[in-house]
């Protein structure tokens, strides 16, 4: 039970670490707390407006993923036509989760009592301060990936929802091949890039993470980019790319396209183009005129490349086997109610690790946890979504401890009143 | 040393702040260029080669070629260099006489063909190797060098095809060329005869080989530019300059099938490719030599090609005419009665 010592001894260790921390006094402020949620909600408000024009992944990366993003009011709301041209900047997510972060962080160390009367309090906010860390650290490394494996086959790798690469890949021995790849970024950097894997450089000409394309009657019809490409499927096919900006709706189809020329010590090897498929490359072998852009061929010096602009790929060091799959559906209707894969999980050494992945019983393997996403009964294959997000015990740890905190606080106050109440009677 | 209380209480809130937002914008690894080892996914055939200097790539490929090359000299380019991979069976006669007519050789049988063939070994790897030497007499003496390997089920031919001098003086080139060229099928097998020469001996008797087939030209057509690939070439033209080119071909196999030719052709003709529905429109049933063949015909707005195919014992036989529309037009019914004129002397 606190008495008026136990006050008095918090009260002083608060003042010594204020004098010990001068500087997060100001930091620890509550009207900094209340302008920080208030932004907050003018945050979302904005982020939700939004994301009607450019989407949730669009409005995802614009106002939560970044310090600040730049809003224009809407020309259809009123004084729109006078005030759609000013650019408003919206403090960020992570501006303000940081904010809020040290802002409680201070409050914690510059403000509150470290005394039992007040330890519920503290808990509460530690476990705040954990989901908010936490948050920012998933948005931070969270990845979000698929992977689709037809039945009895397997997959050893995983593909980005969203982002491209350039795979460069030498299949010349026939017990390995060396995959080279080039990520988005460095791609949309340009310039030449090189790389003491490669024997030869990559001079990207265009990049887009978003085309039209077309396969017109000869090359003089190309427009653009595609005019330079002497080489490959974009040549022989006589391929016509027209760039658009991305689509960031959740039915969005974007076509990457890729103009780049290669060169060795000789000179120039050619230029290419390459595209990359939404679903994946593998959907290019079904059109015949453009089966090639799920691998060029290229011959360099006794071996033979191949070139694709595919989706990001992560390589894993086991592979999945899917042994079966089964859809069940709400009698009398096609409403499905279970999409479950039977997996055989292959490591190195022939170990192996049988599972069923159904709706909301994800596997989870070093690291990584598959959930059922997407199923072809009739095709005969499985999709899963795969996230690596090594905080993904940090929300329910930060739960458990606000809970504890409450039941500390509420605990703590009845058991007084209790006692209060007994002695009044007595 | 300096202590933090040297330091202003508002300078240490600004760095601080600054420094926290920095390392939470800057959690995302750096896009770099990366190399993975794994495990063969690519299923396709991988040929791939290492060429000599003074050889260079032709770079338009002809018919099922996967490579074609010539030797760099002073006078400018010469010889021809294939490498060809058979899908189909092929036995070392077949393919001798796919090139022995373009030397003035008659169609060879089993044994005309002991005499040519040897085995020979090149690194870790056995040739068939058939050396035809021009048989008719003119100023520059062609030689035909055909190098056939096979691994497995699978068939690789390499010609030579050049001036005698040119191939001896290009042999080591060659051999070299042979032993380190990447050779691999795809997962669609390249399926093979065994070799007719090979360990076990040949019959006593060897039945005699069919005669050529035998055809009636029409008189105004003219012998055109031959090659080791045509039986028959010829020319037509008309007084305005329109010219038609025609010729007889013949492959082992089915040389990618009905679509992959008709669509070659129709790229030939500045035409789209088509799908098996399509290929409806341009196809038609005929018969050559009383065997089920089919003709082609398809027109631009300023070519046309009219070209019959006919499957016959294991081969493809193409029969076809292209050029000028309005001249291509006028010598349809000479090419029908070409074709109406085949006969492969049937046992």
């Amino acid at each position: 039970m606190p008495n008026k010592s136990n006050t008095k001894k918090g009260q002083s260790t608060l003042a010594k670490r204020k004098a010990l921390f001068p500087w997060l006094v100001p930091l620890a402020s509550l009207r900094l707390t209340l302008t920080l949620l208030s932004l907050s909600m003018v945050l979302i408000f904005i982020a939700t407006l939004e994301q009607v024009e450019i989407g949730i992944r669009g409005a995802q990366a614009k106002y939560f993923e970044s310090l600040f993003g730049i809003w224009h009011y809407p020309i259809q709301f009123w004084g729109g036509e006078y005030l759609n041209s000013i650019p408003i900047p919206i403090p960020g997510g992570w501006l303000l989760g940081g904010l809020l972060i040290m802002n409680l962080t201070a409050a914690y160390i510059t403000r509150f009592q470290w005394t039992m009367k007040k330890f519920g309090i503290q808990l509460i906010h530690l476990g705040i301060i954990m989901l908010l860390v936490g948050q920012l650290v998933t948005q931070a490394i969270q990845e979000e990936s698929r992977m689709q494996i037809n039945k009895g086959e397997s997959s050893n790798y995983i593909e980005r929802f969203h982002g491209v690469e350039l795979a460069l890949i030498d299949v010349t021995d026939p017990k390995q091949e060396t995959v080279v790849s080039i990520p988005q970024e460095l791609l949309e950097e340009g310039g030449l890039i090189s790389s003491e894997d490669l024997p030869f450089r990559v001079s990207v000409k265009s990049f887009g993470s978003n085309c039209d394309f077309d396969v017109v009657s000869s090359k003089d019809k190309r427009v653009g980019v595609s005019k330079e490409v002497d080489q490959g499927v974009g040549f022989s096919a006589n391929l016509s790319i027209k760039p658009k900006s991305e689509d960031y709706s959740s039915e969005a189809m974007n076509f990457g396209y890729l103009v780049f020329e290669l060169t060795d010590a000789t000179g120039s090897l050619g230029t290419w183009l390459t595209l990359s498929h939404p679903a994946g490359n593998h959907w290019w072998k079904e059109s015949p005129k453009l089966a090639e852009l799920a691998f060029q061929p290229i011959r360099h010096k006794g071996k033979l490349w191949g070139l694709t602009l595919r989706s990001k790929r992560e390589y894993l060091p086991y592979s999945i086997e899917l042994l079966g799959i089964e859809n069940e559906f709400y009698q009398g209707t096609e409403t499905p109610f279970n999409f479950e894969s039977d997996v055989m999980i292959n490591m190195d050494g022939n170990e192996g690790r049988r599972a069923l992945v159904y709706m909301n019983t994800p596997l989870r393997h070093e690291g990584k946890t598959f959930y059922q996403y997407q199923m072809n009964k009739a095709a005969d294959y499985t999709v899963f979504q795969v996230i690596r997000n090594p905080s993904w015990l940090v929300p329910y740890i930060a739960c458990i401890i606000v809970s504890i905190g409450l039941l500390w606080q509420f605990g703590f106050h009845l058991v007084r009143f209790l006692r209060k109440n007994s002695l009044q009677k007595a | 040393m300096i202590h933090s209380s040297m330091i202003p209480a508002k300078a240490q809130l600004v760095c601080g702040t600054i420094l926290i937002l920095v390392s939470l914008s800057s959690c995302s690894d750096e896009p770099v260029v990366k190399k993975s080892v794994i495990a063969p996914e690519y299923t396709g055939p991988v040929v791939a080669w290492v060429l000599p200097e003074n050889w260079g790539e032709n770079p338009a490929l002809a018919g099922p070629m996967a490579g074609s090359f010539h030797v760099m000299t002073k006078e400018g380019p010469k010889g021809r260099i294939g490498v060809m991979p058979f899908r189909e069976s092929v036995s070392s006669l077949e393919v001798a006489n796919m090139f022995a007519r373009e030397i003035g050789y008659g169609l060879l049988d089993e044994e005309n063909l002991v005499p040519l063939l040897e085995k020979k070994m090149i690194g870790a790897r056995e040739f068939e190797w058939i050396r035809l030497e021009e048989q008719r007499q003119t100023q520059a003496q062609k030689t035909v060098l055909l190098a056939l390997y096979r691994k497995d089920s699978q068939t690789w031919l390499f010609p030579f095809i050049g001036e005698k001098t040119l191939i001896d003086e290009e042999l080591e080139n060659f051999s070299r060329f042979l032993e380190y060229t990447v050779l691999r099928a795809g997962s669609k097998p390249i399926k093979a005869l065994s070799s007719p020469v090979s360990s076990s001996p040949p019959p006593a008797q060897l039945p005699p080989g069919p005669p050529p087939p035998d055809w009636t030209i029409p008189s105004h057509w003219t012998p055109g530019q031959a090659s080791s690939m045509r039986l028959a070439s010829h020319k037509i033209s008309d007084e305005e300059g329109n010219e038609l080119d025609f010729s007889v071909t013949t492959f082992p196999g089915d040389v990618g099938g009905l679509l992959a030719n008709v669509n070659r052709w129709l790229g030939q003709i500045g035409l789209e490719p088509t799908d098996e529905e399509g290929l409806k429109q341009y196809v038609s049933p005929i018969k050559i030599d009383g065997m089920a063949a089919q003709l082609v015909e398809a027109s631009s707005s300023d070519k046309t090609f009219y070209a019959a195919i006919l499957m016959r014992n294991n081969s493809s036989w193409f029969f076809k005419l292209t050029g000028e529309k309005t001249l291509a037009l006028k010598e349809k019914e000479n090419f029908s009665e070409f074709l109406d004129s085949v006969c492969f002397h049937k046992p």
